[in-house]
């Protein structure tokens, strides 16, 4: 045998170095992406059953109909997106117009799918939208106001960041276990004392699945069982106060951990910047919109990445703090899909919503990088 | 110092004692009753950390006794270290290796190889659930404790962050231990670990929390509680309508307790790592 050249020794090495780690990532990590898919055309109840094609997706849209028009809907959008930026007048005029007929194609598409298709799978995804919605902007607004007041140096700022980021260390089964007792219905609970002490009425809290807004005004759902307007009705009563509860809890666990990684982001800004704008007469307020907040755009970009999908990932806590008595009102997708993997034991149907789930990340990824490339200022 | 200035600083750390006194409140809120009676936890009760009635009259350290030995906490948290502790030997030698290779070697195909690795980072745990069940089960895991370490002797997040600093390693030290008639193996081992204490330190702590911490998985793999860890031991002990409020309280302590005794010894490492990489499994 001729001895190997020292190029190829080396790449031997490497491949020898890569292979563990290659091996158990495709296995456990990219693999079952396609096996899913696979799984997914199957009537595959803990055994795979007979090979249905695409059924399970006709199950959870109610038709194909409703599933094209949700594409539509979002490709029309996504088009009115990209014809509306920096284009003429008349570019505009177009992009409203596709808004318009996007937008209402998936209204459509939705409400029907509402009543033929998985109801159960369209309230998980309005839970999530909720979370996303209830979670992401409170968090990046008051870790950003807790960053500005760690920036520079002073007595105790390294406790307050270790303090601060505790929340998001401790084990989320063991801190959702401390809020699920929180925000117990029982009248004892400190949730309740709180609201005692202002005088108010004892809640149920997590076991609330009536919506905030009918809570606080009586606000009911209206339209024919079916209707367009009866589903988006139940969109417009808002979040339960259940996942009211769930959202709080994610403000706890985030809220310092944005923080320090946006004091992070104004550390790396340099002070010359600020003392320029300072001789030239900028207040505060100024410097915060002009300087701060455009210079910090890279991390508040991918705070908000990072939340947003989180929404889309967050198991622990939300199997801790659910109650079954709500019915679903605090599950996102990821854990209505895993009830109807692990409890229903329908694998093939959860590996046909993974899937709708996976599109769904990767499309929210695909559109923020787009946002991102054109609103994220890098220097 | 002006008055305005004062006014600011009184301000600054007004605000920020709120912020941490809000961080820790539900933290002081488990310790106050983990230690409580089962009857204190209705009839002495405020929500004042301040006022005594937060408090429990005599510390009930029986509890933890009762958690650890009749609920099984005691079996579960050494179910956890064992599985933290295989997963974290594990995962440290297959990214330190892979993270040199990828740093440091050239070989044909390393970039789209390296690439394809970081796709494993956008999919979501709910894809990969169903397909790695059933992977686990053709190969006999369910209820054994491969199915609940090996899945994650590898990560493409610690593999990224290791060959992030393995390139900023000086080339020539490795070329001189080359000379000197060293293996690659050899460089590893003497050279690139022994310099990189602080990215190592970094990657263990994330494994070893990721590990303490799952949930789902364990909960679909291990049905029997031959090995069931410490996470899936309290999810059931608070879902179930057993257990009193003192009760789980003490075991969610129990999980608590060790993720933040190394927190409190490793905190400015850990802090500054969470901040300058934003740190999230």
């Amino acid at each position: 045998m001729k001895p190997l050249r020292a190029a190829q020794r080396e790449a031997l090495t490497a491949y020898s170095f890569v292979l563990p780690a290659f091996v158990i990532i495709l296995v456990f990590g990219l693999f079952p992406v396609g096996f899913s898919l696979v799984i997914s055309l199957f009537n595959w109840r803990i055994k795979s059953g007979t090979f249905i094609g695409l059924d399970n997706y006709l199950e959870l849209f109610g038709s194909l109909e409703n599933a094209f028009g949700i594409l539509a809907g979002v490709g029309l959008l996504a088009g009115a997106a990209w014809a509306g930026k920096g284009k003429p007048l008349a570019w505009k005029i177009a992009g409203l117009a596709l808004a318009l007929a996007g937008g209402s194609a998936l209204a459509e598409s939705l409400a029907s799918m509402a009543a033929a298709g998985d109801a159960d799978f369209l309230r998980s995804l309005q839970v999530t939208v909720w979370f996303s919605l209830g979670t992401v902007p409170i968090q990046l607004a008051l870790g950003l106001g807790l960053a500005l007041l760690l920036r520079g140096k002073f007595r105790g700022r390294q406790a307050f960041r270790a303090v601060f980021v505790v929340p998001f260390v401790v084990p989320a089964v063991a801190s959702a276990a401390v809020f699920e007792r929180l925000f117990s219905l029982r009248p004892e609970s400190f949730a309740n004392q709180v609201v005692h002490a202002w005088g108010g009425p004892t809640l149920a809290w997590l076991r609330e699945p009536k919506s905030l807004f009918s809570l606080l005004w009586n606000a009911t759902s209206g339209g024919a069982p079916g209707s367009l307007e009866a589903y988006w009705s139940t969109w417009a009563l808002g979040p339960s106060l259940a996942l009211v509860c769930v959202v709080i809890y994610n403000w706890w666990v985030y809220v310092g951990y944005y923080a320090l990684i946006f004091a992070n982001g104004l550390g790396s800004i340099p002070p010359q910047v600020y003392e320029a704008a300072r001789l030239d007469g900028a207040g505060p307020l100024t410097m915060l919109r002009r300087i701060t907040l455009p210079l910090l755009s890279p991390v508040t970009y991918f705070l908000t990445l990072l939340g947003v999908i989180g929404t889309f990932k967050a198991f622990n806590s939300l199997y801790v703090l659910r109650d079954p008595v709500t019915g679903g009102a605090t599950d996102p997708l990821s854990v209505f899909i895993f009830f109807v993997f692990f409890h229903q034991s329908r694998f093939g149907y959860a590996a046909a919503l993974s899937m709708v789930l996976l599109a769904l990340v990767l499309g929210l990824t695909w559109a923020q990088r787009k946002f991102g490339e054109r609103h994220v200022f890098y220097d | 110092m002006t008055k305005a200035d004062r006014t600011k600083r009184i301000t600054r750390y007004a605000v920020l004692a709120l912020g941490a006194f809000v961080a820790l409140l539900p933290l002081v809120y488990l310790a106050a009753n983990s230690l409580k009676t089962a009857p204190e936890t209705v009839t002495r009760i405020s929500p004042n950390p301040f006022a005594p009635e937060f408090w429990p009259e005599s510390p009930q350290w029986s509890n933890f006794v009762s958690v650890w030995e009749g609920d099984q906490f005691g079996a579960y948290f050494l179910h956890s270290l064992i599985i933290g502790g295989l997963t974290l030997a594990g995962v440290l030698t297959t990214s330190v290796l892979a993270a040199y290779a990828f740093a440091k070697l050239r070989f044909p195909g390393k970039e789209g190889l390296f690439s394809l690795l970081l796709v494993s980072l956008m999919v979501p745990e709910t894809v990969t659930l169903i397909p790695d069940f059933l992977v686990v089960k053709a190969l006999g895991w369910v209820d054994q404790l491969a199915a609940v370490t090996v899945p994650f002797m590898a990560g493409a997040f610690s593999l990224f962050l290791l060959r992030q600093f393995f390139r900023q390693l000086p080339q020539d030290l490795m070329d001189m231990a080359q000379i000197d008639g060293c293996s690659h193996l050899g460089i590893v081992v003497r050279i690139v670990v022994p310099l990189s204490a602080a990215p190592l330190s970094t990657v263990a702590f994330l494994d070893l929390t990721s590990s303490w911490n799952a949930l789902q998985w364990p909960l679909v793999v291990l049905q029997s509680p031959d090995w069931r860890p410490l996470s899936v031991g309290l999810a059931r002990l608070v879902s179930g309508s057993g257990a009193d409020l003192p009760l789980r309280m003490a075991g969610a302590a129990i999980a608590i307790v060790p993720i933040l005794v190394v927190f409190l010894i490793a905190q400015k490492q850990i802090t500054e790592s969470i901040a300058s990489y934003g740190l999230k499994t």
